[in-house]
């Protein structure tokens, strides 16, 4: 049976490589946009599965959000889902943020780029500081600005006991569209993450 | 060696591939996409892509390129989003409603000796036709599920849960919004003695037929719905008692001058009913339905075939 803890080296270590990570991913963002992404420090915690629906769905209370949801996979067994959830989406705000000036591109589809871009430049980043590579599925947009957050999280049958939750908090401070990613590694694979991290600080 | 496998497994793919440049210019594609385009080696090498495949979305998809040229990150397009990209015919013709097939594609950057800069972009195309196919039939199946979840199996018209689920909605819309609404009960006189005197497939008849005429002449916002044995209520969002009234009488002559014949005889049919409208003293969707069945109550007593306007003073009912 596998410890349900990580210690505080182990934390402090994965905060600093997200760290890293975060800046890079604001920096590259900030070129490709053309605008200033704001992005939170992110909060870390182990939850369970009975605790994330409403960890989740707490924070947005009756608000209409969307929500979209990419997997990722690298070596070793390091695999996860990337949660993104928007709330007070811009729609408009979004396709000019992507350069989309027609309208040949849908709304459903702009989120799924903004998602894709948002989640993948984080964790190419990510993916480095643990020397390893992600594969990636493609996002799928699971609710369009509806209210029941928390009704989906609960269909969601998450196959895991606890996982790694880190938060993430984005903020495009020129197009108006606030998004929390939310980055869900399952128990197994959170072993394998931590094997990592213990070799990273082994090194220093 | 392995680059030749290489190569030979790509061609075997059932997915197509295509390889383009820094500058969008096609450098390689597979031979699954020179089957299914059925396009020449030289149509294609050498050319820039959406020159190759003018049928692509140039604008959006020059920009998603360019993120993955940029950002190193790979992208995607869903069948769901985009049915397709590159027009391909697919190897379904006859059980699909599209002659392209549908795709999944993605965009995956390339890194030439191993270098940090993204120098190519892979585009992988994978056949979604069946997914879409099976998907779209779950779609008209769950829409004709849904239809018969919410009708009257004799009558055709919507189910009591159904017809109440949108009285509900519409009595809460129209009181936050302070717009008009009315309810016409209705009820079929006599029906007893129509079953007792003519059969009971006399009496589905009458009922079959009285909804259905009902139906055809209410406006398309408004709802009929089979409250219970033969009671029906209509639906009217928008509407003052007013005009609520009006249409009970066209209701109501319209089923006492129609000719209800089964097996040869002539049935007497007639509806008695009670309109009812939402006021600042009607605080719910239930309180509406008693005060219209108050009135049709009204309409009853006072010998049938009429239509009665809630409120009812407890006087008239009682002398009625």
């Amino acid at each position: 049976m596998s410890s349900q803890t990580i210690t505080e080296d182990q934390r402090d270590c994965l905060q600093e490589l997200i760290n890293v990570s975060m800046g890079q991913a604001s920096d590259k963002l900030a070129r490709y946009l053309g605008t200033f992404v704001e992005i939170q420090v992110p909060a870390i915690a182990l939850v369970g599965t009975a605790e994330i629906t409403g960890l989740l769905a707490g924070n947005y209370n009756d608000e209409a959000v969307s929500l979209v949801s990419q997997g990722f996979s690298g070596s070793e067994g390091i695999r996860g889902e990337a949660l993104l959830i928007y709330s007070k989406i811009n729609a408009d705000g979004i396709a000019e943020l992507l350069g989309y000036t027609d309208d040949e591109v849908t709304h459903t589809e702009q989120l799924t780029d903004i998602s894709s871009i948002l989640t993948t430049t984080f964790l190419e980043g990510f993916a480095e500081q643990l020397e390893t590579s992600f594969s990636y599925s493609a996002p799928r947009v699971v609710m369009l600005g509806e209210r029941k957050l928390a009704e989906h999280l609960q269909e969601r049958s998450f196959n895991w006991e606890y996982a790694l939750k880190v938060k993430i908090s984005y903020k495009v401070v020129d197009h108006s569209f606030n998004c929390d990613m939310v980055l869900l590694v399952p128990g197994s694979a959170l072993e394998t993450l931590k094997a990592v991290i213990d070799r990273i600080l082994a090194e220093f | 060696m392995a680059e030749a496998l290489a190569t030979d497994i790509l061609n075997h793919l059932n997915s197509g591939v295509i390889v383009v440049d820094e500058a969008l210019v096609i450098r390689y594609w597979n031979r699954f996409l020179q089957i299914h385009s059925g396009r020449g080696q030289a149509d294609i090498l050498g050319k820039p892509l959406f020159e190759a495949f003018p049928e692509l979305p140039k604008a959006a998809l020059s920009r998603k390129l360019q993120g993955v040229l940029q950002l190193g990150t790979p992208t995607f397009s869903s069948w769901e989003q985009r049915r397709h990209l590159f027009l391909l015919p697919h190897s379904r013709p006859i059980t699909t409603d599209s002659e392209y097939m549908a795709q999944n594609v993605s965009f995956m950057p390339l890194h030439q000796d191993g270098g940090k800069k993204v120098t190519h972009v892979a585009i992988i195309i994978d056949d979604a036709t069946d997914v879409c196919y099976f998907q779209q039939q779950l779609n008209t199946t769950m829409a004709a599920l849904e239809q018969s979840s919410r009708t009257d199996g004799l009558t055709q018209v919507a189910n009591r849960r159904y017809w109440e689920e949108r009285l509900r909605t519409e009595f809460c819309r129209c009181q936050r919004s302070s717009a008009a609404m009315s309810l016409i009960l209705f009820d079929l006189d006599k029906f007893k003695l129509l079953n007792d005197g003519y059969g009971h497939q006399a009496g589905d008849y009458v009922l079959f037929t009285t909804a259905g005429l009902i139906k055809q002449t209410l406006r398309t916002a408004d709802l009929i719905g089979r409250y219970g044995g033969e009671e029906f209520g209509v639906l009217l969002p928008d509407t003052p008692i007013q005009a609520a009234a009006l249409v009970a009488e066209r209701l109501r002559a319209l089923i006492e001058e129609h000719r209800f014949i089964y097996e040869g005889q002539l049935l007497p049919v007639t509806i008695s009913l009670g309109v009812a409208e939402l006021r600042a003293d009607v605080p719910s969707h239930e309180k509406l339905v008693t005060r219209a069945d108050e009135a049709l109550y009204f309409s009853k007593h006072a010998g049938r075939n009429r239509y009665t306007c809630a409120p009812v003073s407890e006087v008239a009912v009682a002398h009625a």
